[in-house]
């Protein structure tokens, strides 16, 4: 081996602690660079692999009612590919506790050879022409225990079907299973998708030869004309009460599913990058301080007749031995991380086909990008090789002049502190650039320590703000069909209520020029106590007379402000459009809707007196004294929600856990880095220190309060850095049917500034030993030789 | 010895500034060094001697003047040509021996002659020098002596056309002095390298072809010898 490898090994050796600390960062920078690209790559890939098999549909259409023929009709409409229709109601599922309240989506199958969103059998067999047969959604048969053999009971229309289960299958339309956009997350137990045949739905809920859903496939050369085909479809079928009509981009699974996607594309980018650039400062700090040591033996190399080049290299290899010692770790580490993403999805979502494909491309990409960052990072640190004349190796390096600080000059507090502190405050002062780097250093750590913190209270916030300031009642009822106030006589005779409100809830399509959008629009009484709108800027709005309140998003999303007009476009058969206008927008962080007077909205409808369902709050049992109500669709109760989202804790708390230990990691190797670096540059300072009578405690006192001191500065400037990241996590995060509120409790600084200094103390003791095993005597009677 | 030039020093000067300070290192020196010659530089501390070897050497360049290899001007050369001039045609042992750290008394001596051509038998140079023993050692574990023993075999490994050592006997006792000078002398006849010293010690000069005396940046006076006595002769 070449003699400057062999130093270079031995350099390596001496520093190692360095060396692992800094390729720990490497290894985790590449291992999320390599197995979240892995991951975005296969998940993409496998949804599109999968709604190919499965021939997902484009367009989706809700209507009252349809006749078979009619649909037929739909293929004069140019780029139609297939029409399929199909019946599909929520309705409540008997089981064994009464308490429990469980529905399930039943869903026709057609029995055709080509089936338009066709089901992915996974176990069983696929349905057949028996009626008294269903196969279920793999999520649901897992999250309640459902085997092949099992029967489940639907309560349609009031009476009970028991059906045979026949094999669990995966949907493309179901890969993200939500019950619709106002639950936050699924449930799987609660909620769940059964598939019957045609014969079987139409009867049970009296729809016979005719459909309730058109699922439709666009040809693919016509798909750029999506929209107007969108259009020639709600006019043809606008007799038939068009409810809703959702392009595939909009459809919950899809838009989820793309949200994750996208969300990995995101953290393949800006983790790996944020984790390389800090390991690029480290090095760079490093082999500066690495070069400044080894003058001599510079001067020596090119008194020998080694060039820059081949010394340069010398240091570089350095670095890059860093990169490459942290590519091999990582890529196992990559293999290892993308096996468990892989298997989380498999949990959590519904694709029966994914699998961990191995693109040999990212580890390519990915050492390359390592070997860059550290070259670049280590030409940097090691230019001043160039510098070094080989004369200069004759002779020691002359101390640096040491001027007074700025400090010193206000004599009256400088005279009040301590002769240690100001050997502390000078030392910091002394290498400005290294104390930046620390305190900004320290600054990301908190940062980054409080993001998880930050998203782990948040959806606790979402949660309260939501159901306990912007609406507060305690359930939801919808009914099966409109009705008018009867029902709430009714209601109050069936149960003790303590407030009830009545409230229509239609969807529409919201439009301004060219932009639309289609939500819930949700009529209340104008006195409603259950909902408190609120702008963005927290003044309380009204519920208007006239006009319309639209959610902060759904503004941006129409592009209007308050005081314009927007249309909007009912489904009902020969209905002209309405311009209403907009006269709030209020701050909803959950879900995208729209409300109006219940009045005012009834009469947009053509309607009097027609209510949808209601709100209420009741101490009773709720559920079960509804269970067998007639004309109910759906009981939610903000309890049933809160279930939901303590389930959903156990992931956020995972991956808290996972960004907590990212933080450690990178505080942890800056702490340590810069300690050590500093240990080195002033060895000589030590040994005086030493020899004038101080002993090894005191000076390592000395440098742990340099380090405290350096921490609170740090945590100090951590917390705008702190904020501005939670604020990218909250913009990155945000969706149709989200936002985080951006609201960072006094709490979660105070957890994330002791997180950060446990790993900056953990740090600090780490560099003990090197304190106490440094050399003082040798290091004076080095200065000469 | 020869009467064919090996260096040519034209008019060379050296001035180190620094802040309001100006040190004239060097002022104004011509000097032939011819081929095959033994010579040595005698001067008191700070007289430049160190300064005019590093120009020798082309480890520093003079801040005017002129200097000659072999009619090659060294003083024109760019940093690559130094580099390996530096490489091909000198060695260099310096005043504090200067080795490297973290690299065993071998690997020091290999570490000068894995990129020269021609390179000697390292083994026996170290042999040749006293440290046959001692060769994996690290240069913490060796006395200032030894270590000033390993910058000689390193510097002689490359069997380069002209050996430059900076006090070489500067830390060692008497008997290993003057087995280094004799080790120096050896090269110096067998293979006909020229070799360049600087000393303190007057009595050295008397193994010497010429003996160079500076004052303050200057050459006061150039003294031959037409009779060089062994080194086993010396005596201080
Ligand atoms: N890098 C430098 N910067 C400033 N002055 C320098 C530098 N190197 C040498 N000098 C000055 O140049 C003069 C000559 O120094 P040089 O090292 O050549 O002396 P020397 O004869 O080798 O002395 P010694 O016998 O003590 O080694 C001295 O006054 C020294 O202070
Ligand atoms: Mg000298």
């Amino acid at each position: 081996m070449k003699k400057l490898d062999v130093r270079l090994l031995r350099l390596i050796k001496n520093s190692k602690g360095q060396f692992i600390s800094i390729a720990v960062i490497i290894i985790l920078a590449l291992t999320v660079f390599v197995s979240f690209n892995m991951m975005r790559d296969n998940l993409d890939n496998t949804i599109a692999h999968y709604y190919d098999i499965t021939n997902y549909g484009d367009v989706f259409v809700e209507v009252t009612r349809i006749p078979g023929n009619a649909i037929e009709n739909l293929y004069d409409i140019e780029g139609i590919e297939m029409a399929q229709g199909r019946v599909s109601n929520d309705v409540p599922l008997r089981v064994e506790d009464p308490n429990e309240k469980v529905r399930v989506r039943v869903v026709s199958l057609p029995q055709e050879e080509y089936i338009v969103n066709d089901l992915y059998t996974i176990e069983g067999r696929s349905l057949q022409e028996n009626p008294r047969t269903a196969v279920v959604l793999q999520q649901f048969s897992d999250a309640r225990s459902i085997n092949i053999g099992d029967q489940i009971t639907p309560y349609i229309a009031g009476r009970d079907y028991p059906l045979d289960i026949i094999g669990i299958v995966g949907s493309p339309e179901y890969i993200y299973l939500m019950e619709n956009e106002q639950s936050l997350l699924p449930a799987p137990e609660r909620f769940g998708v059964i598939y019957v045949t045609e014969e079987f739905a139409q009867s049970a809920f009296g729809f016979q030869g005719s459909y309730n859903q058109v699922v439709i496939k666009i040809q693919e050369e016509h798909l750029n004309k999506i929209d107007t085909i969108v259009e020639d479809i709600e006019d043809q079928l606008d007799r038939y009460g068009v409810r809703r009509v959702t392009k595939r981009e909009d459809q919950l699974s899809h838009s989820m599913m793309m949200e994750e996607v996208e969300q990995l594309d995101q953290m393949s980018t800006a983790i790996p990058l944020l984790f390389l650039i800090v390991a690029a400062i480290i090095i760079n700090i490093m082999l500066s301080r690495i070069v400044k040591n080894d003058r001599m033996s510079i001067g020596v190399m090119k008194a020998l007749g080694y060039g820059n080049r081949a010394i340069l290299a010398h240091y570089v290899k350095f670095s890059l031995a860093i990169g490459l010692v942290a590519a091999i770790f990582s890529s196992f580490f990559s293999i290892w991380l993308s096996q468990v993403f892989t298997n989380l999805y498999i949990q959590f979502m519904n694709i029966p086909l994914l699998q961990m494909d191995i693109y040999y491309i990212y580890f390519i990409y990915g050492i390359l990008l390592t070997s860059i960052f550290c070259v670049v990072s280590g030409l940097m640190g090691a230019r001043n090789v160039i510098k070094i004349m080989p004369a200069d190796s004759m002779r020691p390096e002359a101390p640096k002049a040491g001027g007074r600080i700025l400090l010193e000059k206000i004599t009256f507090l400088w005279q009040r502190i301590s002769f240690s502190w100001k050997m502390v405050i000078r030392n910091i002062l002394r290498n400005k650039r290294r104390a930046a780097f620390l305190v900004l250093g320290i600054a990301l750590t908190y940062g980054i320590t409080m993001v998880p913190v930050f998203m782990a209270s948040v959806w606790g916030n979402l949660f309260t703000i939501h159901y306990g300031e912007f609406q507060t009642m305690e359930y939801n009822i919808d009914f099966a069909k409109p009705m008018n106030h009867n029902a709430i006589r009714e209601l109050t005779q069936i149960l003790e209520v303590d407030h009830i409100e009545p409230k229509v809830e239609i969807p529409f399509e919201l439009r301004n020029g060219w932009r639309k959008k289609n939500v819930s629009v949700i009529g209340i009484p104008q006195d409603t106590a259950f909902y408190n709108f609120k702008s963005p800027s927290g003044t309380p709005i009204v519920v208007p007379r006239d006009g319309i309140i639209l959610t902060e998003g759904l503004g941006k999303i129409l592009g209007v402000e308050i005081g314009e007009e927007i249309v909007l476009k009912n489904f009902i058969p020969d209905r002209e459009d309405t311009t209403i206008l907009v006269e709030g927008m209020t701050q909803q962080h959950l879900g995208t809707n729209a409300y109006m007077n219940i009045d005012t909205l009834n009469h947009v409808l053509g309607e009097r007196d027609m209510i949808t369902g209601v709100m209420m709050n009741s101490e009773d049992q709720v559920v079960l004294k509804l269970q067998d109500v007639k004309n109910i669709s759906q009981v939610q109760s903000v309890e049933d929600m809160m279930n939901s989202f303590l389930e959903f804790m156990d992931m956020i708390i995972y991956s808290v856990g996972i960004m907590m230990l990212f933080g450690g990691i990178l505080g942890f190797a800056i702490v340590y880095n810069t300690t050590i670096i500093s240990i080195s540059e002033r060895t000589m300072e030590f040994s005086s220190l030493r020899v004038m009578g101080f002993d090894k405690k005191e000076i390592y006192k000395m440098i742990s309060r340099e380090n405290g001191l350096m921490t609170m500065l740090g945590i100090l400037l951590g917390v705008p850095i702190a904020y501005g990241m939670c604020y990218g996590v909250v913009s990155a995060f945000a969706t149709d049917l989200y936002s985080i509120p951006l609201i960072i409790e006094p709490r979660s600084y105070g957890v994330a500034a002791i997180a950060t200094i446990v790993f900056v103390t953990v740090a600090q003791l780490a560099t003990i030993k090197k304190i106490y095993r440094l050399n003082f005597i040798d290091a004076l009677k080095n200065r000469v030789s | 010895m020869s009467e064919k030039v090996l260096m040519k020093v034209e008019a060379i000067s050296k001035i180190y500034q620094m802040g309001e300070v100006t040190v004239n290192a060097l002022k104004d020196i011509d000097l032939e060094i011819y081929q095959g010659e033994f010579v040595v530089i005698l001067g008191p501390s700070g007289s430049g001697k160190s300064t005019l070897l590093n120009v020798l050497g082309g480890m520093d360049l003079p801040t005017e003047g002129k200097v000659f290899m072999e009619d090659q001007e060294i003083t024109g050369y760019n940093d690559k040509k130094l580099t390996a001039y530096r490489r091909e045609k000198v060695g260099f042992v310096f005043q504090f021996y200067n080795l490297m750290a973290n690299l065993t008394a071998r690997e020091n001596v290999e570490l000068a002659t894995e990129i020269c051509k021609g390179a000697l038998q390292i083994d026996e140079v170290l042999e040749a020098v006293g440290l046959g023993d001692r060769k994996d050692h690290f240069p913490a574990q060796m006395s200032g002596g030894e270590q000033q023993r390993v910058a000689i075999a390193r510097a002689v490994a490359k069997n380069p056309a002209l050996l430059l050592c900076d006090e070489p006997t500067g830390a060692l006792d008497f008997k290993t002095g003057i087995k280094i000078l004799t080790l120096l002398k050896e090269i110096n006849k067998k293979y006909n390298k020229t070799v360049v010293i600087i000393t303190h010690n007057v009595p050295i000069g008397a193994m010497a072809d010429r003996v160079i005396k500076m004052r303050s940046g200057g050459i006061i006076e150039t003294q031959i010898n037409d009779n060089p006595i062994h080194p086993e002769g010396i005596e201080w």
